[in-house]
């Protein structure tokens, strides 16, 4: 059976060899910036499928004392031909001992057949004290790749890339906060180089991770979609005494439910946030979001959420427009086009006229009396009739999944969903248009979608999603 | 075990809603592994095999029956009322006082009523029509403590029809029973009027079209032409032609038709209702939204990219009480670790006579030592011995310099102060970030003698020292 291989993820103190692990493994719980010095041991952590292990990469403590370990190893040795063992001698008589604590721990899997990856600050000036480090690396005789994390903002790379050359098989530049999903994969592929028996389970390993991150497009797609049907269907509703309230804004009774509606939009937007989060394993996120009991300039019913997010007048009459004649198409079909297309025209004049109207109708009242029934009367608040909301929901929840699917695990800046003035849907194809205007005109009509539709919604929102991407990559 | 393929929607609707709770990773795990198992074995998994695997390590959960329980005690409810309605109907309808004959017209009139109720029921839960389906709804949210599930609410249709005709088959039954009973033990007096001025002719055609299914079967429950003539009877007449032997006559075709019209339409419908039932509860199932779910974590690889362990919320204590304190004057100087002090460091006090010195990073530890030796010397003949570590502010403390510092204190006299002083790599000086490192390092060396300083703090190092190994002392 061919072995795992193991990666050993190496360097000094608080370069960034964590950030790399918690990058590469998907993890934000690992301890990232842990104190220098303090004693930590070793980490493993596997990338496996179907339980079948393909990789492991060991998360290691900082070299603490790298000249006196060199030192006992020079020592030690009289040529060349024995310094791996060496290695393991001084692994041997300083295993159990309090002095070379950390250098046993990231040692000891080298000695088990780890491949290096040593890890360096970019962004600080390249120091010759890391050569008895690297001495010390190039002294256990395994494959080795180094890579230039830069945590800060100066770049002194030129001068890291030179040295490391001297020393490393492969040197490459890799930002573990900011780099791009298929600069992973590189990197991954990269490992897979050090080592000829190694390559097959790295390429399994990339392949399985693109078709994850395809996978997860489609189920984040998924989850917006109901949570989309489920907010615009929304209604709150209570039996109250008839001629009790009278629905104005100031009545109890009216503003009791109409809070409570607010409020389970908001939760419902907060939930999909979170799903959306634990589908990309992201846990620890710090949302920079506004409370939820109160208005707010980026809130989900802020004025300037429905600016950034709504879409214009124009737009809603040429979407409805596309929408109404694909049903009026039905009518031409029935008549076997002896109507002479003019369906088409009537179904998308009244689309378009239909989203013009019902286009702005957040402000208007949601409200709906029941009929009375032994002086009782139910009350309704929504479903919401407005063809904006549907929009601003989208906007924000595709724009939150972006961010999402871009972060690093390393990340551990506050997630900031900072609004922009252009708009995206400007990116979107016209079908995927006119087949959202449609689904959206069900909605607020009070029809629940039927499972087939949502599915239809979530093909829709992944076309949305990569217009989103398209329009990121030139917001202009 | 054998489900159902409603009590199968349910429990798979049921631990669709259960496993929400549950992490996405979890859930794939679990489900792959269970298609994994299931292939190995030669099985091809499916939901049926999916509920079976889960209920044989934990058996379902009470909640997953209540929405069926409903329905069962409404189906019992509608078979009772049924019975019960049967009875009374068919003694209403046979109630016979000994004056006029009990008019055969309006039982074939109460068939034909109930046939098409049947076939309306049919129809409405065909189409999906519900008029009562909020009160049914209500039902069944009060009696399970919440709303229904949306998987129910679409078979309501069909489960509601099979309720209907399932009381309509309890009606038909005691009806017919009832019908027999009163035959055997009452004298009845059939006969049959109409305003209508049918003949008697076209009575007798008519009912020989209602006795065609048992025409060749059963002959003599067919009246015969003598039958329907002699049979008719007028509200105001006084006296039959038909010898009252002869009025029981009709009993036979009332219960053949009672039984074609009432009961076996019923019979079949009912089946017809649970047939209904099972497609549209296949067909849900399909297209269930957690069946998709499902099906894509059977097919998909789990892969886990090792995010199980977590240790950030261990992490060390990283609050310090120490501050920087100033430089003071000191007639050694040490560069730590290729560590210079000229950039952010512009006027060193007391330059004049200096000795400095280098150690660590690409230095030997036999230079280190000749530094400490050298150092040791030019102190020896100092009042207030002083030594300035420089180090850089950027990389972190280690081990190495904690072990040359300890092997300082052991080479200089008692009383010398060391000053770390980390600095930047530029003219900015060491960044506020960085220092927080070195205070941290300073406190966990534990020694008063050592102390942290940076060229423009406010106050002064020896000051400090002297104050804290005063309060030692």
């Amino acid at each position: 059976m061919t072995e795992v291989p193991l990666f050993a993820v190496v360097g000094h103190p608080n370069k960034g060899k964590s950030s790399v692990v918690a990058t590469l493994s998907q993890n934000d719980a690992i301890a990232i910036a842990l104190e220098p010095g303090t004693t930590r041991q070793r980490q493993t952590y596997p990338l496996s499928v179907d339980g079948e292990v393909l990789y492991r990469l060991v998360d290691t403590p900082g070299f603490q004392r790298p000249r006196r370990v060199l030192a006992w190893l020079e020592a030690h040795s009289l040529s060349a031909t024995d310094h791996a063992d060496t290695v393991i001698a001084f692994l041997n008589q300083y295993r159990d001992s309090d002095l070379f604590t950390d250098e046993c721990e990231l040692l000891m899997p080298l000695m088990d057949g780890a491949g290096i990856i040593y890890v360096v600050d970019g962004s600080v000036p390249y120091s010759a004290e890391h050569e008895a480090e690297m001495t010390i690396l190039r002294w256990t005789g395994r494959p080795s790749l180094a890579l230039i994390n830069s945590i800060g903002p100066d770049d002194y790379a030129p001068a890291w890339q030179a040295a490391l050359g001297q020393f490393f098989q492969v040197v490459r530049r890799f930002d573990a906060v900011r780099a791009p999903f298929e600069h992973h994969l590189g990197l991954l592929k990269a490992f897979g180089q050090l080592e000829p028996a190694w390559e097959p389970a790295l390429e399994q390993a990339v392949h399985y991770l693109a078709a994850q991150r395809e996978q997860r497009q489609w189920q984040a797609a998924e989850l917006i979609a109901a949570a989309l049907a489920d907010m615009m269907a929304w209604q709150e509703r209570r039996t109250v005494p008839a001629g009790t309230t009278s629905l104005a804004a100031t009545d109890p009774v009216a503003q009791d439910l109409r809070q409570r509606w607010y409020q389970h939009q908001r939760q419902r937007e907060q939930s999909l946030r979170l799903a959306v989060e634990n589908l990309y394993q992201h846990r620890r996120i710090q949302r920079q979001e506004p409370e939820l009991t109160w208005h707010h300039e980026h809130d989900l019913f802020s004025e300037r959420s429905r600016r950034l997010w709504g879409v214009s007048r124009g737009y809603l009459a040429a979407a409805g427009f596309g929408a109404g004649a694909l049903g009026g198409v039905g009518l031409d079909a029935l008549t076997l086009g002896s109507s002479l297309g003019a369906g088409a025209l009537i179904g998308g004049l009244v689309g378009a006229a239909g989203s013009v109207f019902y286009g702005d109708r957040l402000a208007q009242s949601l409200w709906r009396r029941g009929p009375l029934k032994e002086g009782l009367q139910t009350i309704r608040f929504g479903p919401v009739q407005d063809a904006q909301f549907g929009y601003i929901v989208l906007g924000r929840a595709v724009d939150h999944w972006w961010h999402i699917s871009q972060r690093n695990h390393a990340g551990q800046a506050p997630l900031d969903l900072a609004p922009h003035d252009s708009h995206w849907l400007t990116e979107l194809a016209r079908g995927p248009r006119q087949e959202l205007q449609r689904l959206f005109n069900k909605t607020w009509k009070n029809k629940t979608l039927e499972p087939a539709e949502r599915h239809r919604l979530a093909a829709v929102i992944t076309e949305v999603m990569t217009a989103y991407q398209t329009w990121r990559l030139n917001p202009d | 075990m054998t489900k159902s393929p409603l009590s199968l929607l349910i429990q798979f609707d049921d631990q669709v809603r259960r496993d929400q709770a549950q992490s996405p990773v979890f859930l794939h795990r679990r489900d792959r592994k269970f298609a994994l198992t299931s292939a190995a074995s030669g099985q091809t998994p499916g939901p049926r095999q999916w509920l079976d695997h889960l209920h044989s390590l934990s058996p379902p959960t009470s909640s997953s029956a209540r929405p069926l329980a409903h329905w069962r005690t409404l189906a019992v409810g509608f078979s009772l009322a049924g019975a019960v309605l049967g009875v009374l109907t068919m003694l209403g309808l046979l109630f016979y006082d000994g004056g006029q004959q009990i008019n055969v017209t309006m039982i074939l009139a109460f068939i034909a009523l109930q046939l098409m109720l049947a076939v309306l029921t049919t129809a409405q839960s065909m189409l999906g029509w519900r008029p009562w389906g909020r009160l049914v709804s209500w039902l069944n949210a009060r009696g399970s403590g919440g709303a229904e599930r949306p998987a129910l609410t679409r078979l309501q249709p069909a489960l509601m029809a099979g309720c209907a005709h399932l009381g309509g088959l309890m009606f038909g039954l005691t009806g017919g029973l009832t019908l027999l009973y009163l035959v055997v033990v009452q004298d009845l007096a059939f006969g049959w009027s109409s305003t209508l001025a049918a003949g008697a002719g076209a009575y007798h055609h008519f009912v020989e079209l209602i006795s065609t299914p048992w025409h060749s079967l059963w002959p003599a429950a067919v009246p015969s032409a003598d039958l329907v003539r002699d049979s008719r009877f007028f509200r105001i007449a006084t006296t039959s032609t038909l010898a009252p032997g002869r009025w029981g006559d009709w009993w036979p075709f009332l219960a053949l038709a009672w039984i074609c019209y009432v009961v076996i339409p019923r019979a079949v419908l009912l089946v017809l209702a649970r047939i209904q039932l099972s497609v549209q509860a296949r067909r849900l199932l399909r297209q269930h939204p957690g069946l998709a779910a499902l099906l894509y974590r059977m097919e998909t690889p789990a892969l886990e990219t090792g995010n199980g362990d977590a240790d950030a919320t261990d992490t060390p204590d990283l609050t310090t009480h120490r501050r920087a304190l100033p430089l003071p004057v000191s007639p050694v100087r040490i560069h730590w670790a290729g560590a210079n002090a000229a950039m952010s460091w512009p006027e060193p006090p007391g330059e004049d006579g200096m000795l400095v010195l280098a150690a660590g990073g690409s230095a030997t530890l036999a230079e280190d030592r000749q530094a400490l030796q050298q150092a040791r010397f030019r102190l020896a003949n100092e009042r207030t011995p002083t030594v300035t570590v420089v180090t850089q502010a950027w990389q972190p403390p280690t081990g190495e310099l904690a072990d040359f510092l300890v092997d300082a204190r052991q080479a200089w006299p008692e009383r010398t102060l060391i000053a770390l002083v980390p600095v930047g790599a530029g003219p900015r000086g060491a960044e506020p970030s960085h220092l927080g490192q070195w205070l941290r390092f300073v406190d966990r060396l534990q020694t008063p003698s050592i102390q942290l300083c940076q060229p423009d703090s406010p106050t002064s190092a020896g000051d400090e020292v002297r104050a804290s190994e005063a309060s030692h002392d």
